[in-house]
């Protein structure tokens, strides 16, 4: 009788230990982004070995980029509760703006596009804040005006950089362990929200909003500043990535690289662990997320499912992933 | 003392009447609220139709209005499923893939360029059964595994263009060829477009559900409070599948219509009605929290949206600001409608 006893608190003893390990570095949701990568790119080493050796990885890293900058900027926004469907057209539009200003002001150039972009992103967030309307619809509305805001400055066609790209474009050409530059930015930028939201005020007051609003007024939360520089960090992240779009491409267009980012990056900042209600989100898991959804094509081709189901793997991932990592209890309402 | 007490009474005698008063004005105010959006949308409406035909004077002939009815019929059509679900507060973002999985599906299957098998009505049936079990596996995701709407219809996006791309393949492109068929959408019956009547049967069921039905009152119940409607037990289950359902099988026949419309079959045939529907439904007043608005409202969105972009480009302007118009316009009408309503302990998502 002991005897069992004492086998079942042995075994039982490491399980339990094994799941407060697991709570302490964040839960399931933390670490099932990793796992979810991992496992993807292990089936793609199996079946295709070659791919992992000749440098796939930096492949996959550097086609994450602009879709791992724009994911942090919506984990920022998703995390207080609000979505931000206008991103990627920021990010779009501060490409173009950049492409068209690289020739006269030169250096000032990323500067002037960084600039816009995070205002761009605080008006979004001063409506959202001082109106109270929906994130949804509001960032659908100002999605259009940005669009034809690009298709106007572009007059339609392609900019090509006409002069001074050279420094832009080494944030591509140049890079730590054959990964460019603009996916360092994007680690970068992860870390520094990430200590955003664990160490400082702000951040704790941002998860604060995206957990329980009306808990967060009632605290002297600043609900309407934080939502507001929630936006402008999304609004700088869009313009990172519009910078890492001319690295990569030296052009930009309205229906080029980077004109249909929206879709996977809100996916990318999904399957990386956050919340789509608010509350929850790791930005460093999130580079994961971006990994994943740039795989995710790359896989579907390595497991030899033909390029036309491509997109229909992709939705399937998604809600796969999303339906595996989500923290949910039993009776809670999801919409 | 007794002074006092009494005094205090006739204060608090006084208070309750000034609340009741208070009350009924707000309850007054709120009346008037509700029938202010849909006049106040009207009333664009009409200015709108007024200053465009003073600007060109083909815009008020009776054409051009057949031209509009034609081209406001689907987003109508697929705009109807939409408000049912945000009525129950989710969103539905599939609507184009599974206008592309069901248009490829129907073109297909009827007499068309690349031969095979012509089906004729089956056809409908098939295609509209692939839009079922569309919108039936995302209601199923959505409810039982509990993954948010968005989430779920964000994937079945990308499912149901994926299923377009694959049945068109490697092949060329496949063309109607249905003497009856193609143009039917534009050509005229008793002065206005097929589509358009198509159009109208759709509004007028989807309100018949709405109003007369347990799914219809089930969802506007869901979307107010859906504790409540499960502690009442009531089938929030089945409706919020049923609604999905719905909702597919309407986004197919818009996807069916528009590739008649177009005459070939394209797995991006849905491609830009999302950004129509959605906008449409939030400008006509329905509550993106769901629970409030209904399919009228939703007809007034789509009208002021469709009249917007035909006017503009009558008047001669550029259509690259055209997705710029319908967002100033969305912006503003969710700013109108919210603005009465903004206290500092107001949440907004």
């Amino acid at each position: 009788m002991t005897k069992t006893d004492n086998e079942t608190t042995k075994i039982a003893v490491p399980t339990r230990r094994r799941l407060q390990a697991v709570k302490r570095i964040g839960g399931w949701h933390a670490i099932g982004p990793i796992v979810i990568f991992l496992v993807i790119l292990l089936v793609v080493a199996i079946l295709t070995p070659a791919f992992i050796g000749s440098g796939g990885l930096a492949i996959i890293a550097s086609s994450s980029a602009p879709i791992l900058l724009l994911a942090l900027g919506q984990a920022m926004v998703l995390n207080v509760g609000s979505i931000d469907l206008s991103n990627a057209a920021i990010g779009l539009l501060g490409a173009i703006l950049l492409a068209l200003t690289l020739g006269p002001v030169a250096g000032l150039s990323p500067l002037i596009v960084l600039l816009a972009t995070t205002a761009f992103g605080a008006v979004n967030g001063l409506i959202l804040a001082y109106a109270q309307v929906p994130s949804f619809a509001l960032t659908l509305g100002t999605l259009g005006i940005f669009q034809a805001a690009a298709l106007v400055a572009s007059n339609r066609t392609t900019v090509y950089v006409a002069s001074n790209g050279e420094s832009v474009r080494s944030l591509y050409e140049s890079g730590i362990a054959n990964v460019p530059m603009t996916f360092w930015m994007g680690v970068l930028l992860a870390v520094a929200l990430w200590a955003l939201l664990r160490y400082t005020r702000i951040g704790r007051g941002m998860t604060a909003i995206g957990k329980n609003e009306s808990a967060a007024i009632f605290s002297a939360v600043r609900t309407r500043s934080l939502k507001v520089l929630a936006f402008a960090l999304s609004g700088f992240a869009a313009g990172l990535a519009g910078i890492a779009i001319i690295a990569q491409a030296g052009s930009a267009s309205p229906t080029g690289l980077g004109s249909d980012l929206l879709l996977p990056a809100i996916a990318a900042a999904l399957i990386g662990g956050t919340s789509i209600s608010g509350g929850v989100v790791n930005p460093l898991t999130v580079i994961f997320g971006a990994l994943t959804v740039a795989l995710v094509p790359i896989a579907t081709t390595a497991v030899g499912i033909e390029a036309q189901a491509q997109s229909l793997v992709y939705g399937a991932v998604i809600i796969a992933v999303v339906a595996l990592t989500m923290s949910r209890n039993k009776s809670s309402i999801v919409k | 003392m007794v002074h006092k007490v009494l005094a205090e009474q006739v204060a608090g005698g006084m208070n309750t009447t000034a609340i009741r008063i208070r009350e009924s004005g707000i309850e007054r105010r709120a009346r008037f609220r509700g029938l202010a959006e849909p006049l106040s949308l009207l009333a664009a409406l009409v200015v709108l139709i007024g200053v465009f035909s003073l600007f060109n004077e083909r815009f008020l002939t009776a054409s051009n209005l057949q031209n509009v009815l034609t081209q406001s019929a689907i987003p109508l059509i697929v705009a109807v499923g939409a408000t049912l679900v945000i009525l129950l507060g989710s969103i539905d973002l599939s609507v184009e893939g599974v206008m592309g999985a069901t248009g490829m599906t129907w073109i297909l299957l009827s007499a068309n360029s690349r031969g095979g098998a012509d089906l004729g009505p089956w056809a409908w049936v098939i295609a509209l059964g692939v839009a079922l079990v569309l919108g039936v596996a995302s209601g199923l995701i959505f409810t039982a595994l509990k993954v948010p709407s968005f989430i779920v219809t964000l994937g079945m996006w990308y499912i149901g263009l994926g299923i377009a791309t694959m049945l068109y393949g490697t092949d060329l492109l496949p063309r109607l060829e249905d003497e009856a068929l193609s143009g039917w959408t534009s050509r005229i019956t008793l002065g206005l477009p097929n589509s358009f009547w198509v159009a109208l049967l759709v509004i007028g069921l989807g309100i018949l559900v709405l109003r007369s039905t347990r799914i219809g009152r089930v969802t506007l119940a869901i979307g107010n409070s859906e504790t409540i409607v499960r502690s009442a037990g009531l089938p929030a289950f089945r409706v919020k599948v049923a609604v999905f359902a719905i909702a597919a099988v309407l986004s197919g026949l818009g996807g069916i219509l528009a590739t008649v419309q177009l005459d070939i079959g394209s797995p991006t045939v849905g491609s830009g009605v999302l950004f129509i529907v959605i906008p449409a439904v939030v400008i006509g007043g329905t509550h993106l929290g769901g629970g409030k608005g209904g399919i009228l409202r939703t007809v007034l969105g789509v009208f002021l949206l469709t009249i917007l972009n035909n006017g503009l480009i009558l008047s001669g302007v550029e259509s690259s600001y055209q997705s710029a118009v319908t967002g100033v316009i969305l912006v503003a009408a969710i700013v109108f409608a919210a603005w009465s309503q903004r206290d500092r302990l107001r949440v907004a998502k």
